[in-house]
């Protein structure tokens, strides 16, 4: 009994770091920094202000907070159409499924001992796939004409840009000859960043962030001039806000793939490191702050792009960036030919 | 057979349409008023919130006539001391000695703020307030009753920075504060 003791100190503190550092609580800091910064580029572009009402002192970077605080204490309103159980579960599930594939992404050497997986980087990806499913589901079960069609339109683009999203993590497993992020990260530690071993790929899988996170010019499931709120028009405090959350945590998870895959991981922290300090929280901030940036820039979209028309995504996932995945997967054989 | 499309060019627009973000990111080009603390001083006749004058007006019903929305709502008044005058229930018994007329009462709800009433009125009655921006909260505000209509709505930003808009070559617009 006596000797299990400091085993259970070793897990919880284990699980205190998985939900402190790669987890929960910098998801809720980041998703609040990058919502604000989201709105505060598109105004700076767009000639406005931005959110500034509340706390002017720094720019009103506690709007997101008190949208937060907002969301938690609103009446919760269940349509009586609607297809009760589906419409309370699924958001939930969509917001579980993005935020379970963020188990699977190691943010450290450290972190991979404490889930000794080889399949992480399929696990990751396999998780976050899912939850589109989720969200056709949220649709669905609204039984409101704007959800239905935010849905459609989700199935749509879901089926055309799964593939190019496939083949470009693909294209890095051939590359890095591995199916698990620290054997990919060790791959670029001894060479070049996957960035420039395979900038298709990079590309592809920018694009399909785009579209899978519904940030502009693919937001065309929630098309807010069109659909109200697409998916989530009907629903209301705390699961609007997770359904508003969810596509900023699908974005980090995102984010966090391409700085692992294509950045060099945590490049100038050592490899491999034993201990929470070195192995974890250096790396992972290393990581994070990599994450921080591909998200910073793809939030910036929104203030240059409009929305492509469905048509125009549709077409555009199965000829230019199918053929940017294909090349990139055949970009990635030729390299490792030429390399052996 | 349809007209073949040429294929556009993927790259250059989209290249172009980052840069150009990007600059307006590292070099804002402001436009906008930081509304409630600071507001725009306008003409005097700019068209707002107006009210009638008692006194003045003859009840010639033209301006009710004239309302495109038909916000107006002519209410029966009868004529007292000194020109104003009072409530239509008020009036004496000896139904002879009163005076009847009309004022004029407007639904801010439907009002367009087209100033028809103000120009079309014979008399002048009319007056702007030089208010423009106000929130109702509650349907009933909406529609004052006559007395509540000859005190408009006050300014809520009096205290607000005024300031007049300019145009600038290489801005657009720019803001100095109201002289
Ligand atoms: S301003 Fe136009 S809409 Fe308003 S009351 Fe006068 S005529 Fe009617
Ligand atoms: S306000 Fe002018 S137009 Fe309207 S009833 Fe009075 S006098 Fe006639």
């Amino acid at each position: 009994m006596m000797e299990l003791i400091p085993l259970i100190i070793w897990l919880i503190q284990d699980l205190l770091y998985i939900v402190v550092f790669p987890g929960l609580v910098t998801i809720l800091v980041l998703a609040i920094v990058i919502i604000w910064l989201e709105r505060k580029i598109a105004a700076k572009v767009q000639m406005r202000f931005g959110p500034l009402w509340v706390s002017k002192r720094i720019g009103g970077a506690l709007q997101s907070v008190a949208d937060l605080l907002r969301f938690s204490f609103q009446e919760f309103i269940v349509p009586e159409k609607s297809d009760r159980w589906a419409f309370i579960v699924a958001p939930g599930l969509m917001f579980a499924f993005s935020m379970i594939s963020l188990i699977f992404i190691p943010v450290g050497p450290y972190y991979s001992y404490l889930f000794p997986s080889y399949y992480t980087i399929l696990f990751s990806v396999g998780m976050i796939i899912i939850t589109p499913i989720f969200a056709i589901l949220v649709g669905w079960s609204s039984d409101n004409k704007f959800s239905f069609i935010g849905a459609l339109r989700e199935a749509f683009l879901l089926i055309s840009y799964e593939v190019p999203f496939l083949l470009s993590v693909a294209s890095m497993i051939v590359l890095y000859r591995t199916f698990n992020y620290v054997d990919a990260v060790a791959y670029q530690f001894r060479g070049l960043p996957g960035l420039v071993l395979n900038p298709l790929a990079a590309l592809t899988l920018l694009i399909v962030m785009i579209r899978t996170t519904g940030r502009f010019p693919f937001d065309i499931t929630e098309a807010d001039s069109e659909l109200v709120m697409g998916l989530f028009t009907e629903y209301s405090a705390l699961f609007f806000g997770i359904g508003m959350a969810t596509p900023y945590v699908e974005l980090y998870a995102f984010s966090l793939i391409f700085s692992l895959l294509f950045l060099g991981g945590w490049w100038p922290a050592p490899l491999y490191a034993h201990g929470p300090i070195m192995g974890l929280i250096i790396p992972g901030i290393v990581v994070v702050v990599k994450a921080f940036i591909v998200m910073a820039l793809l939030v910036f979209l929104r203030a240059v792009y409009p929305r492509y028309r469905l048509d125009q995504a549709i077409r555009s996932g199965w000829s230019y960036v199918l053929l940017l995945s294909v090349l990139s997967v055949l970009l990635s054989f030729g390299e490792v030919m030429l390399l052996r | 057979m349809s007209e073949v499309r040429k294929p556009r060019d993927p790259v250059t627009g989209h290249i172009k349409a980052l840069a150009k973000g990007f600059k307006y990111l590292i070099e804002p080009n402001r436009m906008t008023l930081d509304y409630p603390a600071e507001t725009m001083k306008l003409p005097p006749n700019y068209r707002g919130f107006f009210t009638v004058d008692d006194v003045k007006c003859i009840g010639c019903s033209m301006c009710e006539m004239v309302c495109p929305p038909e916000a107006i709502t002519m209410v029966p008044r009868i004529v007292g001391s000194g020109g104003k005058t009072l409530p239509a229930e008020s009036a004496p018994q000896d139904q002879k000695a009163a005076k009847r007329t009309k004022r004029p009462v407007v639904n801010w709800g439907k009002c367009i703020f087209c100033y028809f009433c103000v120009d079309v009125c014979p008399v002048d009655a009319f007056r702007p307030t030089g208010v423009h921006d106000v929130a109702f909260y509650t349907d009933r505000e909406y529609r004052p009753t006559y007395e509540e209509y000859l005190n408009p709505p006050e300014d809520p930003y009096k205290s607000s920075k005024k300031v007049v808009s300019k145009a600038d070559k290489k801005r657009g617009v720019s803001y100095e504060p109201a002289p």
